[in-house]
């Protein structure tokens, strides 16, 4: 039993009980809506912020239209809730897989492209898609966006009270992050960080590199699909301007002020660019400036972000324990 | 004999395209020079158009004074953009850094910050609605020829954006900037070796693309009456798209690009709802970025 071991315990512990435990009282205590829907707010933007942290820090593929993916699998949780009837046990891995299908048919073509040419591929599919979202009025029912009107239901137990909604996104939030983060500190994980630092090396030595993206772009969709049915039954209403290019931008900026690479650092980004406009309303509707001089200072100053992906990794290994420490009697398993 | 409605869509078409190429321009201008895509460059659009009505709002000049002073806040906002946004991640001139992607991404990020902080500034200061400015400006006036109609804004737009190609073609030819311009998007490390200040011809990049950006907002605002905020988005992207096409150092074809662009568009709207009409666009961009990597008109490049 190393030292490392303990704290890597503590630490999940520690963040378990402020997310399930000490977060959801304090909650309760004070018995605010409002309150409730910014720490939803953090949670689902700390998740869309990991997925895009998968495509753009890991994989280094720039994505400047992620909010379109969180807004299709936001329309498809609203209109299979609303129009027929499909509850959130079916309408949350429905909207994931939608999301992630048509991030599979949008990545055949345009993964082949490099740099900043993927970048604005991603750009005019973003905008293709809110277009979409906002002109076809017969099923999208276009700008006046769509209501929810049912609440969450668990297989047939439906959760009505805000409480019970926290605990639910709490919990998906939790595990998703929890699967894109062995997925990106495995070698697979591995693999897609050789494909930023120089893909045509990467191709030489064996790795399928377009199919990699692909596998990348729709992992990372389908979780920008869960946050977006997550947004529509907290919400209960959704219309496509939630979906637009600064919202896209927003999202990057938390990536890249976290520090692009890491994970942890997606959710540092995700949870100080939510939190502090929030906390600097009075001063007036200031949001998307904040978002501007946080995202030009940070690059300005601390271009490896809050918690870059060095430190990150470093304290990830620490946190997977004995795997990496000298051990004679086992064999090494992880990262040499 | 084409319908007459075709040739008015057409003629809405040039002009817009014209519109588009006073953008793309810019971008190719910036991105030759420095190899980074300038993302606030709709927002000099933008600028350009609120410094305008301000001037109308103001003090009425004619027309002409206008467009030197939009000129002018044009020029100031490109040699700003380029203080603030890209001149602090040029520490390094080094061959490897200057084509680095660290750097280029460093500073499509920075220009990405400082269009939201200025779109933004803006719509704090004005409010996000449309401005309201005065008709007798406006260059919306009907001119009948034969069956067509067009308005005077088509003429005034395309004479404007003709004088300013032209004159943008002669500067690069045949003067020392167009020059040295030339020079530095050819070969920056070779350019500063034979002793050309490529800092300084930088800035002047950033001035020049950014006057045609601010007079495209301008002529566009007073053409459609709709000045807002955001209103530099979206023809920030289709010049963008057109600089794509054009094959990205290529002017001539990103103005050829922004041509056939500003027609297909206008000519779309006579098949479907023009609320789809920047569908056009984007598709044109995912096609030639699938299809002809290297632009309709480019040199061909390593990768894209």
């Amino acid at each position: 039993m190393s030292k490392d071991l303990i704290t890597s315990a503590v630490l999940k512990i520690a963040i378990l009980a402020v997310l399930f435990a000490a977060l959801p009282a304090l909650l309760a205590y004070l018995g605010q809506g409002y309150l409730y829907q910014v720490v939803m707010l953090a949670l689902i933007f700390s998740l869309l912020a990991v997925s895009l942290q998968l495509v753009t820090g890991i994989a280094g593929l720039l994505h400047l239209g992620h909010a379109a993916f969180y807004g299709v699998g936001a329309y498809i949780a609203a209109l299979a809730g609303a129009d027929y009837g499909i509850g959130f046990t079916l309408g949350l891995p429905l909207a994931g897989l939608g999301a992630a299908a048509i991030a599979f048919v949008v990545a055949l073509p345009t993964m082949r492209l490099v740099s900043i040419y993927f970048a604005v591929a991603t750009l005019g599919i973003g905008q293709m898609i809110f277009l979409v979202l906002q002109n076809w009025v017969e099923v999208t029912k276009g700008p006046n966006g769509v209501m929810l009107f049912t609440g969450i239901d668990l297989f047939g137990y439906t959760v009505d009270s805000e409480l019970g909604t926290y605990f639910v996104v709490a919990t998906i939030v939790c595990a998703s992050i929890w699967v894109i983060h062995r997925l990106s500190h495995s070698y697979y994980g591995n693999a897609l960080r050789s494909l930023r630092e120089d893909d045509q090396c990467a191709d030489a030595m064996g790795i399928d590199t377009v199919r990699l993206k692909i596998e990348a772009f729709m992992i990372s969709s389908f979780f920008a699909g869960i946050a977006g049915a997550l947004w529509a039954y907290t919400t209960g209403y959704i219309s496509p301007m939630d979906f637009d290019f600064s919202e896209s931008i927003l999202i990057l900026a938390m990536v890249v002020v976290g520090g692009l690479g890491s994970i942890p650092g997606a959710v540092i980004g995700a949870l100080l660019l939510i939190l502090l406009p929030e906390a600097l309303r009075g001063v007036g509707d200031i949001r998307n400036i904040i978002v501007g001089f946080v995202l030009f200072f940070s690059i300005l100053f601390l271009p490896k972000g809050l918690f870059g992906e060095v430190p990150a990794l470093n304290f990830i290994r620490r946190q997977f324990g004995s795997a990496w420490q000298d051990n004679p009697d086992k064999q090494k398993v992880g990262w040499k | 004999m084409i319908d007459p409605y075709y040739l008015q869509q057409f003629t809405i078409g040039i002009s817009l395209g014209m519109v588009y190429a006073l953008m793309a321009i810019g971008f190719t201008l910036i991105f030759g020079v420095l190899n980074v895509v300038n993302f606030a460059h709709g927002e000099v659009y933008t600028i350009g158009a609120f410094a305008g009505i301000m001037a109308i709002a103001a003090f009425g000049p004619p027309f002409l004074v206008i467009v030197f002073i939009v000129l002018a806040v044009g020029a100031l906002s490109g040699f700003s953009l380029e203080r603030v946004a890209f001149r602090p991640f040029r520490r390094f001139s080094d061959e490897a850094s200057l084509k680095s992607r660290a750097m280029r991404e460093a500073t499509l990020m920075s220009s990405l910050a400082m269009s939201i902080i200025a779109r933004e500034a803006m719509e704090l200061l004005f409010g996000s609605e449309f401005q309201t400015i005065d008709i007798s400006y406006l260059i919306n006036k009907p001119i009948s020829l034969g069956p067509v109609t067009i308005v005077n804004g088509d003429i005034i737009i395309f004479l404007v954006s003709v004088l300013m190609l032209g004159g943008l073609q002669w500067l690069l030819k045949y003067s020392a900037i167009g020059l040295s311009i030339r020079a530095v998007s050819n070969n920056p490390l070779g350019a500063k070796y034979v002793g050309i200040n490529t800092d300084r011809t930088i800035v002047l990049t950033f001035v020049i693309g950014s006057m045609m950006g601010a007079l495209a907002g301008i002529l566009v605002g007073l053409y459609y009456g709709a000045v807002f905020p955001s209103m530099g988005f979206i023809p920030g992207v289709k010049a963008f798209v057109a600089m794509v096409m054009g094959g990205l150092s290529s002017i001539p074809g990103a103005v050829i690009a922004a041509l056939v662009l500003g027609v297909a568009e206008s000519l779309s709207t006579t098949f479907m709802s023009s609320v789809w009409a920047d569908m056009v666009a984007y598709l044109f961009l995912i096609v030639t970025l699938v299809f002809f990597p290297q632009g309709l008109f480019g040199a061909r490049r390593e990768r894209v």
